[in-house]
C-alpha cells in the first residue's frame, strides 16, 4: 500500500519519456503510457486487496473520526515557512488511502487503461500520436495525485494540472478554429471556479493554519470555525467543484469540449476529470455536512443542472454533445445525492456513471470513426453495419437509464432513497421527472441513430479494428457486473456501503416501492420515446408545435452562452478597456514616461555650460580656487 | 637670508603670470610654456620652504628638494607628451589653436 504513490509517479515519468520516444517512432508511442498505466493497475489491485484484508493492521492506518472508515496516511516533509511557534506552516507531501480515494482512483485507472488501448486504433495515423499519449500520461498522473492528495495545496496543483491536460487535449486538433475556441472556453470557464477554490483554500489556511484536510476537519469538529465561515469556505470550494464538474451556470464549457478526440471525451470529460468536483465535495464532506445551507445549495444546484441539462440533451442533434449534456445531468445527480446526505450513493453513481459513460463515448467514437458523422439526424439503422457497437451502446444507455441489474440502476435507486429520506416532496417529484427525462433521451439516442431507416447509405463506412472493440467489451462487462457490488452477498461480500460510507457503515437499502416506481417511470419514458422517435405518432408533432416556445428556449440552451457573451461584451470588455486606458495614461504616460521626460528636459537645460573651450574650464577652476582661498582667509582671521 | 614671505610673493606672481598665459593664449605651444611657468612657481616654493625649515642634523629635511626634483622630472615627461599631442593635432587640423578643439562639447 505504501507503494501506491508509484502509480502517479510512473505515469508522470512516462510523460517526458513518451515525448522523447515518439521522436524515434511515432506509431509505437503508445507502448510507454499503456504499460505505465498497466503497471499502475497491478499496483492498484495489490493495494486494494491489502487495504481490504489487512488495512487496519498497518501503523499508518487509523480510524477516521468522520467517515468512520480506515484511512491510511503516508507523508514526507515538503516545505516549511514562517517562524516556529507563532506563524508556522509545515506542509507535508502526503497521500491518503481510504475507500473514497481507492474507489475514484480505481475508476480512473481502469477507464484510462481502456481508453488508451482504444486510442491505439482511434488515433492511429494521427500526426501527433506521440503527443496525444504523452498528455494522456500526464493527465492520468495528475488525476491520481488529485485523488490521493491529503492536503489542499497538492490537491490544488493537481486540480490545475488536470485542467491543463483538458485544455491541451480539447485543443488537440488546434488547426480547427472551433477546437481552439473550445479549449480556450473550457480553460476560462473552469478558471472562474478555480479562483473560488483557491480563495477557499487560502481562507482555510488563514483560519486553520494548515493545508491539511484532517486539520480542517478537526477544526470544524472542535467548533473553532463559526458557522458562517464554514458556509463561506464550503461555498468557495463548491465554486471550484461547479467549474470542474460543469454545474449550472458553468456547464457551458463541457459540450464544447467535445471538439477534442472522442477517447479524450470519454476519459476526461465523462469519467474522471469532471468527476473531480464531486470528488472534492465528497472529500471535504465534513465541511459540507456541518453547514445546512451548503447542503441545500449543493442539492439545489445539482437538481437544477440535472434537469436543465437533461432537457437540452433531449433536443440535441449532435451525438457527442448529447452525451455531454447527459454527463452534466448525471454529475448534477451526484451533487443532488451529496446534498441529500447520500454519500455512498453519490460515489457509487460516480463509478457506475464513469464506466457507463466511458462505454457510451467510446461507442460514439466507433460511430464517428466508421461513418465520420455526428449529426444523429443523418444517421439511422446503424445496427446493420456495426452490430457489436450497437449492442455496447444499448448496454451503456440502459445502464444510465436505470434498468435493473445494470450498474446504473443500483446507484440511481440509492440516490432516490436518499432524496426521499432527506428532502421534501418537491425534490422527490423533480427527481422522478429527471428519471423520466433521462430515460427519454437515452431511448432517443438509441432509437434515432441505431434503428429506424438509414438516411444515408453507408457504403464508405470504415471497418473497426479489433482494438476498438475489446476495450468496450471489457467496459460493458464492468457495467454489467459493477452494480452488484452495491448489494450484500451473504458469506462472500458485504455491500459497497460497508466499504465506503460517511459516519457509519450502511447496508444497501433497496426500497422496493421506490425502485418499482422509478422502473415504471423509466419504462413509461421508453414507451413514449418509442412512440415518439420510432413510430413518430402525430400527437408528438402537435405537442411540439404547442410547446414551440419552451422548446426553442431549450434548444438555445437557455441563452446561457449568450448571457455570458453579453457579460463579457458589456461588462468585462468596457472594464478592461477602462483599465487599459488608466494603465496607458496614468501608469505609462505619466508614471514612466513623465520622469524620463523630466530628466531629459533638465539635461538639455544644463548642457549649455559645457562649452568645450579649455580656458573656460580653467578659468572657472581658478576662480573657484580663489573663492575657496578667500573664504579660508576670512574664516581663519 | 631672504625671508620666506618674499619668496612666496615671487612664487605667487610667477604662478599668476603662468595662469594668465594659460587663460589668454590660444596657441597650444604657448599654453604648455605657461604651464611650465606655473610648475616652476611651485618648485620655487618647495625649495624655499625646505631651505627655511631645516630640521636637526644633516639632510634632515629634504622633502621639498625631493619633490622639486620629482616635479622637474615629471614636467619634462609631460612636455614631451604634450608636444607629441600638439604635433598630432597639428597634423589633423593644420592648426594649434585650442578654440578649434571642442569635440567634447554637446
Amino acid at each position: 500500500m505504501v507503494y501506491f504513490w508509484l502509480i502517479p509517479v510512473i505515469s508522470l515519468i512516462a510523460f517526458p519519456v513518451t515525448i522523447v520516444f515518439s521522436r524515434v517512432t511515432q506509431q509505437r508511442a503508445w507502448i510507454i503510457p499503456v504499460f505505465a498505466i498497466g503497471i499502475g493497475l497491478i499496483i492498484y489491485c495489490w493495494a486494494l486487496l491489502e487495504y481490504v484484508i489487512i488495512g487496519s493492521y498497518y501503523d499508518n492506518c487509523l480510524h477516521d473520526v468522520f467517515t468512520g472508515s480506515i484511512s491510511c496516511h503516508y507523508a514526507i516533509n515538503w516545505f516549511m515557512a514562517g517562524v516556529p511557534g507563532t506563524d508556522f506552516l509545515d506542509t507535508s507531501l502526503g497521500f491518503v488511502i481510504d475507500p473514497l480515494s481507492l474507489a475514484v482512483a480505481g475508476l480512473g485507472i481502469v477507464v484510462a487503461l481502456m481508453v488508451q488501448i482504444y486510442s491505439i486504433g482511434y488515433m492511429k495515423s494521427d500526426p501527433r500520436f506521440g503527443w496525444y499519449y504523452s498528455v494522456q500520461a500526464l493527465f492520468i498522473s495528475s488525476m491520481l495525485i488529485l485523488v490521493l492528495a491529503d492536503n489542499f495545496l497538492l490537491l490544488y496543483i493537481a486540480w490545475e494540472l488536470v485542467g491543463l491536460c483538458s485544455y491541451l487535449l480539447i485543443g488537440f486538433w488546434y488547426e480547427l478554429p472551433s477546437a481552439k475556441e473550445a479549449a480556450k472556453k473550457a480553460f476560462t470557464v473552469t478558471r472562474i471556479g478555480d479562483v473560488g477554490l483557491l480563495i477557499g483554500i487560502l481562507l482555510i489556511w488563514y483560519n486553520v493554519g494548515s493545508f491539511n484536510m484532517s486539520a480542517l476537519f478537526s477544526a470544524i469538529d472542535s467548533g473553532e470555525l463559526n458557522g458562517t465561515l464554514i458556509s463561506v469556505i464550503g461555498f468557495l470550494l463548491f465554486l471550484g467543484a461547479m467549474g470542474k464538474s460543469a454545474q449550472f451556470p458553468f456547464h457551458i464549457w463541457l459540450p464544447d469540449a467535445m471538439e477534442g478526440p472522442t477517447p479524450v471525451s470519454a476519459l476526461i470529460h465523462a469519467a474522471t476529470m469532471v468527476a473531480a468536483g464531486v470528488y472534492l465535495v465528497a472529500r471535504t464532506y465534513p465541511l459540507f455536512v456541518s453547514s445546512d445551507f451548503m447542503m441545500l445549495f449543493v442539492a439545489v444546484i445539482g437538481l437544477t443542472t440535472a434537469i436543465g441539462a437533461a432537457l437540452i440533451c433531449l433536443f440535441s442533434i449532435d451525438l457527442k454533445r448529447a452525451l455531454a449534456y447527459s454527463t452534466i445531468s448525471h454529475l448534477g445527480l451526484m451533487f443532488l445525492s451529496l446534498g441529500c446526505f447520500g454519500y455512498t450513493a453519490a460515489i457509487l453513481h460516480l463509478l457506475a456513471h464513469g464506466f457507463s459513460k466511458a462505454l457510451l463515448f467510446l461507442t460514439a467514437g466507433n460511430v464517428m470513426h466508421s461513418i465520420e458523422e455526428l449529426d444523429i439526424r443523418k444517421m439511422g439503422n446503424l445496427k446493420s453495419i456495426m452490430p457489436a457497437t450497437t449492442i455496447l451502446f444499448i448496454i451503456g444507455a440502459l445502464s444510465l437509464a436505470g434498468i435493473p441489474l445494470l450498474s446504473g440502476f443500483w446507484s440511481k435507486d440509492e440516490i432516490l432513497v436518499s432524496v426521499v429520506n432527506n428532502r421534501g416532496i418537491v425534490f422527490v417529484l423533480l427527481t422522478m421527472l429527471l428519471v423520466f427525462i433521462s430515460g427519454l433521451y437515452m431511448i432517443r439516442l438509441v432509437l434515432i441513430p441505431f434503428f429506424g431507416t438509414s438516411r444515408t447509405d453507408y457504403t464508405d463506412a470504415h471497418n473497426l479494428p479489433v482494438v476498438m472493440i475489446w476495450p468496450l467489451i471489457v467496459l460493458a462487462l464492468i457495467v454489467f457486473t459493477f452494480g452488484w457490488l452495491a448489494i450484500y452477498m451473504p458469506g462472500i461480500y458485504h455491500s459497497f456501503g460497508m466499504f465506503l460510507y460517511y459516519g457509519h457503515p450502511e447496508q444497501f437499502h433497496l426500497d422496493p416501492v421506490i425502485a418499482v416506481i422509478a422502473l415504471i417511470v423509466t419504462l413509461a419514458s421508453f414507451t413514449i420515446g418509442y412512440l415518439a422517435y420510432s413510430k413518430k405518432l402525430d400527437i408528438f408533432t402537435t405537442i411540439k408545435t404547442v410547446l414551440a416556445r419552451p422548446i426553442k428556449l431549450i434548444e438555445k440552451k437557455y441563452y446561457i452562452d449568450e448571457f455570458f457573451q453579453l457579460c463579457v461584451d458589456k461588462i468585462m470588455m468596457p472594464l478592461s478597456r477602462l483599465v487599459s486606458f488608466l494603465d496607458r495614461v496614468f501608469v505609462n504616460d505619466k508614471g514612466i514616461n513623465g520622469p524620463a521626460y523630466a530628466v531629459n528636459m533638465i539635461g538639455s537645460l544644463l548642457r549649455y555650460h559645457i562649452t568645450g573651450k579649455i580656458y573656460v574650464y580653467l578659468g572657472l577652476m581658478a576662480l573657484g580656487f580663489l573663492a575657496m582661498s578667500i573664504t579660508w582667509l576670512l574664516v581663519s582671521y | 637670508m631672504v625671508p620666506l614671505f618674499y619668496i612666496n610673493i615671487l612664487s605667487v606672481l610667477l604662478f599668476g603670470i603662468g595662469l594668465y598665459g594659460v587663460l589668454s593664449r590660444r596657441s597650444a605651444i604657448l599654453i604648455i610654456m605657461a604651464i611650465e611657468l606655473m610648475l616652476n612657481a611651485v618648485n620655487i616654493n618647495f625649495v624655499a620652504a625646505a631651505a627655511v625649515h631645516e630640521g636637526s642634523g644633516m639632510f634632515s629635511n629634504f622633502d621639498g628638494h625631493i619633490i622639486a626634483i620629482f616635479i622637474i622630472t615629471i614636467a619634462a615627461a609631460e612636455v614631451g607628451l604634450a608636444l607629441a599631442l600638439v604635433l598630432r593635432i597639428f597634423k589633423n587640423k593644420s592648426s594649434v589653436n585650442v578654440d578649434e578643439f571642442d569635440l567634447m562639447r554637446w
